[in-house]
């Protein structure tokens, strides 16, 4: 976590112990509670959580539409409270499903008009809308209504709107929703390249998509329930749920069992694979075993002991955790599970969450349980 | 949250008691969901016409609109006559209060469609459900229908109490009220039905549409003065319009004696008749003709811009400007 | 998507953060400038695209100030009341303006999820009020006008102005007023869902009867007073028939359009001075509330 810029440039996000209530019958929802996060100039920064877990209420109170109830955030140093017209110069935001804009218009005229907001001057304004659309890949859909737009063509506009005004911070609220592959593909496209036009460009983007996170994000942070539960490199969150290099062998044979790995230096645990009993014996002809070391290097090693004791490796393969192992984890539900009040008290009941140590205790529980598969 | 260790019974979840699939679910049940239909809409155009507010707000706000309509025609007519015809002050008022309900009646459909499309975007769910879209649409106009009845009926109340408006229960022809109310209720649906109709093509700044309809029909319908101060080209247009005779027969019904809107010196209806003015049946009559001409054209105006609107896909459009 | 060239990615660029930040006022000014013209844009483009507003924004209403012509006929009323109802019947298109198309416009936009874009960009919410107002005016002119032009012609009205200057002004000053009233009303109803809707309903009929829409204000006594004190479209009205009527025995009891055209100028200033201070109220509140990008409210 970035504590400075490399320079005196102030941080794009600074946010700090940010808590926000919304006071709705019957009782009030907390929707952040106790968010710190920072986040440098050029980054690509990721939220990852489930519907509820908070994001957009963050995407919110950074664009100026909302106010926290607690604690403060700002956007390259201007206060989000006090400083939102500095902060609408160098922003702008595309969320997914939206449907703003005049279905009257055409695309041409309903990007002019967006143009105009920023200041462009008319001319410059429609050359600028030309550019973009091009971009987007719409030229054969500028003159049609914007009423007519599928979908996808209308995200595709809305990323068109979004980077009018050259935003120096761009926030991404589940801008691939309801796209296709293809669609989706080339909205994250076009992201990245644009982000990569000018240094600094800074992007923020909520998704429940693993896999865009993963590919997208310079760092990420879960949230569940307005709070961040683990923040780090997508590399660095999957190792908290995996610490051990796990990899899965398959052998010709493996006369002295799994015991005699589990002796060589560098191998936390060995065992066979589940459904592969047979100790190799049997009627199967090979042996599939999962190993678990220290580090990548102590596989060398075991490479070389495994010739001393005959046998002969077919297969090779690492195991790696994927964000959604991660969410799992830290989370204890998937994506797809919504929870009801009844686990909100539950959760509010673990105490402050956010810190470390809810972070470790999570992932030493993963990590008791994954040694348990692996035994 | 799916509980842990649930096995959902899929057979047993795929039977007809289940809501599985049900074959004989595709042929409906006719009547019995044409007046759920008709029902639930009541009840949500009540519940979004009338829940935004505490009643007493919402008291003032079904009768102040009808009673100021008609506080303005008091006030020309006093101007010029000084308060010295009083037969056409009752005239007047009876005619304002009336048209609060015709407004009423004509936009709640049309804006129906237009706050379906547009703001909630439910309009296309409407559509394709099993529900039979023309209950729905009239459903939702119940709401707003009630309220111009009862702020037409305050309003003569007041002209009753307060400006004047001679009234005496006893003299109230029973018998013709129920039939010019039950016809003319019918003729207002058929024009709420036709404006609904074109406002499925129109844009989103339509809204206004239904009061102008509403406004022009206000000329040539006798509401507020007799039919023959206009050129008689546009007596006839009035003539052939339901609103006239629902107006003339309720008058004729709640305020027997007063001025005719139809009949009278350099009337076209006179010339015709020779003389005499309408009788009970004769306005029962024209109403019956002039509403059911009325309501074939709605109907068929309807549809075609149902087809029209699939054909165009514009039940999912929004059209803001 | 094609592979854009630089240009669409980089458009203006900016050292920093900060420099982008940083604005003149006259980018401000020009800013704010531009985004009435963008706003007043799908107006217009409306107004051009679907031509069913010109039957009903313009032959129906013609045909609905004719019945109280025809009313004051039935009565045998002086001519120069033709005249006032022709009058009140053009300046009903700015009031209806103000109330359809700005009194609730930003709970529309809300409902139609643009408020928040609005909000988010850089320019004044103002800039877009204005922007509304003047899409809207193009069109309520031309009702306004086509209602003037073929009432006075069909029913022989004929005007006697003395002061061409100061009816122009009035004219212009109750334009200003109404819409700056607009501007209020649609601040206010930021915090407002439903209730927006159905409260603008309560202006219209109300507000004509107070305002004398058919009738000289005068006569409703105490309560015409106090309308041209607080209604821009009674004080307009009156005053612009006291002058378009100069040579007409008009009731007394109202002031000379001299001073109502003063009366119209303190309403200018008090309605955009109250509107621009409801609307930061308002939009902070609305932030703390999080009503910005509520919907279906």
């Amino acid at each position: 976590m970035p504590s400075s810029t490399h320079s005196d440039q102030p941080l794009a996000i600074d946010v700090r112990g940010i808590r926000r209530v919304y006071n709705v019958k019957p009782k009030p929802v907390v929707a952040l509670d106790g968010v710190d996060l920072q986040v440098a100039p050029g980054e690509f920064f990721g939220l990852l959580g489930p519907n509820g877990a908070g994001k957009t209420t963050l995407i919110k109170i950074l664009t100026t539409l909302l106010l926290p109830s607690e604690g403060s955030a700002r956007i390259f140093g201007f206060d989000v409270e006090h400083q939102t017209k500095q902060i609408r110069r160098i922003m702008n935001m595309v969320a997914g499903g939206e449907q703003s804009g005049y279905g009257i218009l055409t695309l041409r005229e309903q990007l002019w008009m967006f143009s105009q907001f920023y200041g462009l001057p008319s001319r410059d304004g429609w050359n600028r809308v030309d550019e973009l659309i091009a971009a987007v890949g719409m030229q054969d859909q500028a003159q049609q209504r914007v009423s007519t737009l599928s979908t996808g063509q209308r995200q595709r506009m809305n990323f068109a709107r979004g980077l009018l005004n050259d935003p120096w911070i761009f926030f991404l609220d589940e801008p691939t929703l309801g796209l296709d592959v293809a669609a989706a593909r080339a909205v994250r496209e076009l992201v990245v390249a644009w982000k990569a036009a000018v240094p600094g460009r800074t992007v923020l983007l909520t998704t429940h998509y693993m896999q865009e996170a993963d590919e997208l994000c310079d760092r990420i942070a879960i949230v569940d329930h307005g709070r961040i539960l683990a923040l780090g490199t997508p590399d660095e969150l999957k190792k908290r749920v995996q610490q051990e290099s796990v990899f899965r062998l398959e052998l010709d044979r493996l006369d002295g069992g799994v015991g005699a790995l589990r002796k060589l230096p560098g191998v936390v645990n060995a065992a066979l694979a589940a459904g592969d009993q047979a100790d190799g014996k049997g009627e199967r002809q090979t042996v599939e075993v999962n190993l678990s070391l220290v580090d990548d290097a102590a596989l060398g090693g075991v490479v070389g002991a495994l010739g001393g004791l005959g046998a002969h490796i077919l297969a090779l393969r690492k195991s790696e955790p994927s964000l959604e192992d991660v969410f799992v984890e830290l989370v204890g539900r998937g994506f797809g599970d919504e929870t009801d009040d009844g686990d909100r008290k539950d959760r509010d009941d673990v105490g402050p969450s956010g810190d470390e140590a809810n972070v470790i205790d999570s992932t030493d529980e993963a990590r008791e349980r994954e040694s348990e598969v692996v035994a | 949250m799916t509980a842990e260790g649930f096995v959902p019974d899929t057979a047993r979840l795929a039977s007809p008691e289940w809501g599985g699939f049900d074959p004989s679910r595709t042929e409906g049940r006719g009547w019995i969901d044409i007046r759920r239909s008709f029902a639930t809409a009541v009840r949500l155009g009540w519940q979004m016409e009338a829940n935004w507010t505490d009643p007493l707000l919402f008291f003032i706000y079904s009768v102040a609109k009808p009673l100021a309509s008609a506080l303005i025609l008091v006030v020309m007519l006093d101007v010029i006559s000084g308060g010295a015809r009083p037969d056409y002050r009752a005239f007047v008022v009876v005619g304002s209060a009336l048209w609060s309900f015709v407004q009423s009646g004509v936009s709640g459909l049309a804006w129906m469609i237009l706050d379906d499309r547009e703001r909630y975007r439910m309009l296309k769910y409407v559509y394709v459900s099993p529900s039979d879209f023309l209950a729905v649409v009239f459903g939702r106009g119940v709401a707003r229908i009630a309220v111009g009845a009862m702020g037409a009926a305050i309003t003569i109340g007041v002209g009753v109490a307060v400006l004047g408006v001679p009234f005496d229960v006893a003299r109230i022809d029973w018998p013709l009220f129920v039939a010019v109310m039950v016809l003319g209720v019918a003729a207002i649906l058929a024009i709420g039905l036709l404006l609904a109709a074109i406002c499925m093509q129109t844009r989103q700044e339509s809204w206004s549409y239904p009061e102008a309809v509403a406004g022009a029909l206000f000329l040539v319908s006798g509401v507020v003065f007799p039919l023959g101060v206009l050129p008689i080209p546009v007596q006839a247009i009035g003539l052939v319009t339901p609103l006239t005779w629902w107006i003339e027969g309720v008058r004729h019904s709640l305020f027997a004696g007063g001025v005719s809107s139809v009949s009278g010196p350099g009337t076209l209806f006179t010339q015709l008749s020779g003389g005499s003015g309408p009788d009970p049946l004769t306005i029962v009559l024209a109403l019956l003709a002039t509403g059911a001409v009325a309501t074939l054209a709605a109907v068929a105006v309807f549809r075609a811009s149902d087809r029209r609107a699939k054909d165009r896909g514009l039940l999912d459009q929004t059209t803001g400007s | 998507m094609t592979a854009p060239g630089r240009n669409a990615f980089v458009y203006r660029p900016t050292a920093s953060p900060q420099a982008a930040a940083t604005w003149t006022p006259r980018q401000i000014a020009m800013t704010n400038l531009r985004t009435v013209v963008g706003r007043a844009y799908p107006r217009v483009r409306g107004m051009l695209r679907e031509k069913s507003w010109v039957f009903f924004e313009i032959l129906l209403p013609f045909l609905a100030t004719s019945a109280f012509v025809f009313v004051y006929r039935a009565l045998q009323a002086p001519p120069q009341y033709i005249g006032f109802v022709v009058l009140g019947g053009a300046m009903t298109a700015f009031w209806l303006n103000v109330i359809w198309m700005m009194a609730q416009q930003l709970w529309w936009e809300k409902s139609q999820g643009n408020l928040e874009l609005y909000f988010a960009a850089p320019m004044h919410i103002m800039a877009v009020l204005f922007g509304m107002a003047f899409g809207g005016f193009i069109m309520s002119s031309t009702r306004a006008a086509a209602v003037l032009v073929i009432a006075t012609l069909v029913y022989g009205v004929s005007f006697a102005i003395d002061q061409w200057a100061l009816l122009l002004l009035v004219f212009f000053l109750t334009l200003a007023a109404l819409y700056g009233l607009g501007m209020m009303l649609a601040s206010l109803f930021l915090m407002w869902g439903r209730e927006a809707w159905h409260l603008t309903q309560l202006l219209i009929e109300p507000v004509y009867f107070v305002s004398g829409l058919n009738f000289p204000v005068a006569r409703l006594g105490a309560l015409g007073s106090v309308a041209i004190s607080i209604l821009p479209l009674a004080v307009g009205l009156d005053a612009m028939r006291q002058l378009a009527f100069a040579d007409a025995a008009y009731p007394v009891g109202t002031p000379s359009p001299a001073i109502e055209a003063g009366i119209l100028v303190v309403m200018v200033v008090a309605f955009i001075g109250l509107s621009r201070w409801t609307l930061a109220v308002l939009e902070r509140r609305a932030r703390q509330e999080g009503r910005l990008s509520v919907r279906w409210q």
